[in-house]
């Protein structure tokens, strides 16, 4: 997106081969903060949200394989959400935090597609918990437990894998979560509360067993 | 993995699982067709924001009319509902300012329409 009249540093971001990955890197390693950035995107910067897709797009990914279990239906769901924060950038408060208004777009998006029936067959995830230099038995048990954690996550409640993933995979404070829920943070902390108890369940001995 | 639920410290250990397992494969490349999907959309232009700018607008004013159409509608059904049969007679004008009351004739001429 080229708006006209607009001009920035990053404006030719996409317009070559070379340039992507030394803005990216810049843009990385830079002090800006988020709302810096989308502030930057909404007068139609698409390197400064270029940089928002780096900081945030492995958690929407994760968030959005939680939701849909499917590769590739994550991925369409990401995808779509990012498009929608990108049209609907100009819309973004400054005033308020970055994360749960990105975050609340694609779950969005990874929820409609699940209710819209799109979603192509639930199978379990990709297996990504490589064990290079293992045994053929530590090889068994990584595999297992990768199927308990699986099946563990498809057991519970939408939201408290949610708030799960984003707590303890992606570090975010209850308050960030609720915002990205739209619920309050006290029906974060019990979302998380049982979502842990139930892994922890499902889990047992076996992750401490591959620490 | 952290054995209170309680907890409201991040478990590092059940972290580090997730992540790994939720992360999926080549982020590099899913981050990299992201960039791209968002440089092929489509610009917003000036007509995209009228257009969102006027389509509640839109349906308010098809609110607005509808419910005017109803009203005009309702309060000319209603007007319709006269007595037939009863007219009004119209008095020669002078005779309404006039602190003398009409003479006979001037009375049976306003009735019959001045025949």
């Amino acid at each position: 997106m080229n708006r006209p009249g607009v001009r920035s540093p990053h404006t030719t971001y996409l317009s070559t081969a070379q340039r992507p990955q030394r803005l990216e890197r810049s843009l990385r390693t830079s002090d800006v903060d988020d709302a810096e950035l989308a502030q930057a995107a909404a007068r139609g910067d698409a390197a400064a949200f270029g940089g928002l897709i780096e900081r945030h797009g492995m958690a929407a990914r994760r968030a959005a394989r939680a939701i849909l279990r499917d590769d590739d239906d994550a991925d369409d769901a990401v995808q779509e959400g990012m498009l929608a924060a990108w049209r609907a950038i100009d819309r973004y408060d400054p005033a308020r935090p970055f994360r749960p208004w990105l975050m609340r777009i694609v779950v969005n998006a990874a929820l409609d597609a699940r209710r819209r029936g799109r979603v192509r067959h639930a199978e379990p995830i990709a297996e990504t918990l490589e064990s290079p230099g293992l045994g053929p038995d530590r090889r068994a048990e990584a595999s297992l437990l990768r199927a308990k954690l699986d099946a563990a996550l498809a057991a519970l409640p939408e939201r408290q894998r949610i708030a799960l993933v984003l707590f303890d995979a992606e570090g975010w404070g209850h308050a960030e979560i609720a915002a990205s829920l739209g619920v309050p943070e006290g029906t974060v902390r019990s979302y998380v509360f049982h979502a842990r108890r139930a892994m922890r369940r499902a889990l047992g001995t076996l992750a401490e067993g591959m620490k | 993995m952290t054995m209170s639920p309680f907890d409201h410290q991040r478990d590092e250990e059940l972290g580090r699982l997730l992540r790994e397992q939720l992360t999926g494969p080549r982020p590099e490349a899913f981050l990299e067709r992201i960039r791209l999907a968002v440089a092929r959309s489509e610009p917003r232009g000036e007509w995209d924001v009228l257009a969102d700018w006027a389509r509640p607008r839109r349906i308010a004013l098809a609110v607005a009319a509808g419910l005017l159409l109803w009203l005009s509608a309702w309060f000319s059904a209603n007007r319709t509902s006269v007595e037939p049969g009863v007219t009004v007679a119209s008095l020669p004008a002078h005779s309404m300012v006039n602190p003398q009351p009409p003479a006979a004739d001037e009375i049976m001429s306003a009735l019959t329409g001045g025949r």
